[in-house]
């Protein structure tokens, strides 16, 4: 049976990789897109799918990531792969700025804060804008080929989705979800909480940091409204519920389903898309909180370490 | 960016904050309400400030009501609205653990305001009512804040008379201070969470119907005022309602004198430091309360 | 006392205007099982938690073993070596009996596993390891959370009202449990409102009212004392 899930893991990872060469651009392109969603709702999953401290604001470690990789490109003519691993550098410094204090205390003061920090970096990119081009932006120079950016954006996406399944099952993971579950129990049983969420965090912001990296060369131009728009935080909130949240499919799944639909369906009318969005999220805290991988796994009698 | 800084361009600095504080307050005592009572944080509270804003708008531009006046209508519009999600949504994660609240009033929020933007677009209104200042010496007192400070102080009094002096005022104070003791006494805390969270909506939409006054009207315009009011409640002290009013004239003045001297950007970025030093050194609030 | 494990000094906690704990100091000799009772709101949970370190102490000191603890975090204490288990259940309900042992205790995985497996047979759970925590009874989640204290191996245990909602048969084998883990070496100190359990299994009791101690002693000593039923009863 579990020979049967590896063996059926290993087939999908082989056709994704070989994909490139066989179908049209648009797909590829799509599925660099899906990607990057995946790896996105993958990184929130870690902080807040185990934890239970909700992130707003992680769009932030996104934008990070992608300015880093812009500036080292644009004014330090770094090579776009290396420049975009940088932002697993900055991106988590941030989660460290940000997450020694307000993860220290309780849920609601972290939801908060992150809630904030979004419009505070934008303000900032915008103050800074000698370094950072302002409203303007930065341009980089067009990309030739697609295809390495698939396999690097594939590459986050596999990345973390391997990181969270090692980390599910292994004790660090049952003790994030102890935290999730009775911090303050957890605290009086020995559990170092405020550290773990703080390495979870860390974690958590370094994905989003590279995927922004390679998103920033992916579009060739990047400025503050397009990097850090609040619809990137709430789309890869709701893809990460509606798969399945403290799960490692679940995220894979939400971003998968929605990216098609949002693709067929409602990339048209952008603001019925992100009303669609929030009215999605009250349906599933509502009635399906544990997301569609949760509902399978109670049907099925599945581990929790899918 | 060498400016000579005046003592009256000070006092100016100072006496705009605290009346921009005094608005703070108004709102930030509605989402303390809901947190102390149900223990939910109301990130739609934004949302419910921007109806508010458009209801005086709309009433303002099609039908000439002075814009004051219309909070006699914002006010029990949103404490209907207020009513209506409480009764149909929130009840359901009163209590709950916070990721439930917290993502469910997110995705309220994140519906209603892009609803709005359907609605009525992205455009920036405005409510030209009252422009110009009144001098005082050295120092120029706009004349929309000034009214706007005036009844959102009037507003709040009216609301702390409300909560310590009705019935069902002192049970809401009861409820968000001991919920299982009030439940004992006989107070149905479920109708309180109803009334609680339509007197916060009814608040924030008067919010909204003075930010109309002052500043631009659209959809997103709610959002920092979710954030402003936290900052606020964790200023006073969580569960500490009169605290709320001081952290609201403390928020206002430091974005006053931030403004002053540094840019208006970074004033947000002040507010925000604000925060994250007040839960490091703390997070009681600077007034007694309750974490 | 030569030695004492714990140690109060004068501890005093305040909410807002109500004073919790005042004024309280006692002494826990080690190896030796105590008792600590009071009518409602008399500040016995507050007092375990100022000890754990849940609440921050306003004055007077606690020591553990000689060592000045307070100002600790609950994590520091408990590695310290103090385990508490709660007035209600805090378990972890979406981790299974076996987890839930498993996530407290730093040991390497293997003796860890061998550990939790041996504490979960001692409270007859073993059959119920991989069951998931919130599925138990309210009974069997009790045990657990008993179990999971052990699992960090504390030298002194506070146990916050464990007769609490359990039926007579598992009360027995409660009971018996902790004389088994005074039989250890281990000190016990135990908040309880159930009166015979208290009074049968406690070497020394201490008595609270108002958050002040008002009476130490003998259990006989205790059921007669005026103070006492003046505190239960009204004059």
């Amino acid at each position: 049976m579990k020979g049967l899930g590896w063996g059926t893991v290993l087939l999908i990872l082989a056709g994704l990789a070989i994909m490139p060469f066989f179908v049209t651009n648009y797909i590829v392109t799509f599925a660099i897109q899906i990607f990057m969603w995946i790896a996105l709702a993958q990184s929130w999953n870690l902080i807040s799918g185990l934890t239970g401290y909700v992130s707003f604001g992680h769009v932030a470690f996104f934008g990070t990531g992608a300015y880093t990789a812009a500036i080292l490109i644009s004014k330090a003519g770094w090579h776009w792969f290396p420049a975009s691993l940088m932002g697993s550098v900055t991106a988590p410094l941030l989660a460290f700025i940000i997450g020694y204090p307000c993860l220290r205390l309780k849920g609601p003061y972290f939801a908060i804060a992150m809630l904030g920090l979004n419009e505070v970096l934008r303000a900032l990119v915008s103050y800074f804008e000698d370094f950072t081009g302002g409203g303007n932006g930065i341009s980089l120079p067009p990309i030739a080929e697609l295809q390495p950016v698939y396999y690097a954006m594939g590459g986050v996406a596999l990345g973390v989705v391997l990181v969270t399944w090692r980390i599910l099952t292994s004790r660090f993971g049952l003790r994030l979800i102890s935290i999730r579950e009775d911090e303050l129990a957890a605290e009086a049983m020995g559990i170092n909480t405020a550290r773990l969420k703080l390495y979870a965090f860390l974690l958590s912001a370094a994905f989003p940091g590279i995927a922004g990296g390679f998103f920033a060369w992916y579009s060739s131009h990047i400025e503050p409204l397009g990097t850090f728009p609040f619809l990137t935080t709430i789309t890869m909130i709701i893809m990460c519920l509606f798969g399945g949240k403290g799960t490692v499919l679940g995220p894979v799944l939400g971003a998968s389903i929605l990216s098609i639909f949002q693709e067929l369906v409602w990339a048209r009318f952008l603001f019925i898309h992100q009303a669609i969005f929030g009215a999605l999220i009250v349906a599933v805290v509502l009635l399906m909180p544990k997301g569609i991988l949760g509902v399978l796994q109670e049907r099925y009698h599945l581990p929790r370490t899918i | 960016m060498s400016i000579q800084i005046t003592g009256s361009m000070l006092l100016q600095g100072v006496v705009s904050g605290i009346l921009a504080g005094g608005l703070y307050a108004m709102v930030a005592l509605g989402m303390a309400l809901i947190f102390g009572v149900m223990r939910v944080i109301n990130i739609a509270h934004g949302t419910l400030l921007m109806l508010g804003a458009y209801s005086t708008f709309w009433l303002f531009s099609l039908y000439g009501m002075n814009p004051f006046l219309s909070i006699l209508i914002s006010f029990p519009l949103l404490f209907l609205v207020g009513a209506i999600l409480q009764r149909l949504f929130v009840y359901q994660v009163v209590n709950a653990p916070e990721l439930s609240s917290l993502l469910l009033t997110f995705g309220i929020s994140i519906f209603i305001s892009n609803m709005a933007m359907v609605a009525w677009t992205a455009d920036y209104r405005s409510v030209e009512f009252l422009t110009g200042s009144f001098l005082l010496g050295p120092i120029a007192l706009s004349k929309p804040r000034l009214v706007v400070f005036g009844f959102a102080l009037t507003i709040t009094e009216l609301a702390f008379l409300f909560l310590n002096l009705t019935k069902i005022g002192k049970a809401i104070r009861a409820t968000s201070q001991q919920r299982d003791l009030a439940q004992v006494c006989g107070i149905n805390v479920r109708r309180i969470d109803l009334i609680t969270f339509g007197l916060a909506s009814g608040l924030a939409g008067a919010g909204g119907s003075l930010l109309s006054v002052m500043f631009s009207v659209f959809p997103e315009m709610g959002q920092i005022y979710v954030f402003k009011s936290f900052l606020v409640i964790v200023l006073g002290g969580a569960g500490n309602y009169p605290g709320a009013f001081f952290g609201g004239l403390i928020l206002g003045l430091a974005e006053g004198l931030a403004s002053l001297f540094l840019s208006a950007q970074l004033s947000e970025v002040i507010a925000y430091i604000l925060l994250v030093l007040i839960l490091l050194v703390r997070p009681t609030g600077l007034f007694r309360g309750r974490v | 006392m030569e030695n004492p494990i714990l140690e109060l000094c004068e501890v005093t906690k305040r909410f807002g205007g109500v004073i919790a704990v005042n004024r309280c100091s006692l002494s826990l000799a080690p190896g030796r099982i105590y008792g600590l009772i009071g009518p409602n709101g008399s500040g016995k949970t507050t007092l375990f938690n100022c000890i754990t370190g849940l609440e921050a102490r306003e004055e007077g000191e606690i020591r553990f073993k000689g060592e000045l603890i307070d100002g600790l975090k609950p994590h520091q204490v408990a590695r310290r070596g103090i385990g508490r288990t709660f007035q209600v259940i805090r378990i972890f309900p979406e981790l299974t009996a076996l987890e839930n042992l498993l996530v407290v205790t730093w040991f390497p995985f293997d003796l860890a596993l061998r550990r939790a497996r041996e504490l979960l047979e001692l409270v007859t759970l073993d059959r119920l390891q991989n069951e998931y925590a919130g599925n138990l009874s309210y009974g069997q989640q009790k045990l657990l959370e008993f179990a999971r204290v052990l699992m960090i191996d504390p030298e002194l245990v506070l146990l916050d009202e464990p007769a609490a909602g359990v039926n007579r048969t598992l009360l027995n084998e409660l009971l018996q449990a902790i004389r088994n883990l005074r039989a250890q070496g281990k000190t016990i100190f135990i908040v309880e409102h159930d009166m015979k359990v208290i009074m049968d299994l406690s070497e020394k009791i201490f008595v609270l009212n108002y958050g002040e101690k008002i009476a130490e002693g003998l259990p006989e000593t205790i059921q007669t004392d005026e103070r006492v039923m003046e505190a239960y009863f009204g004059r």
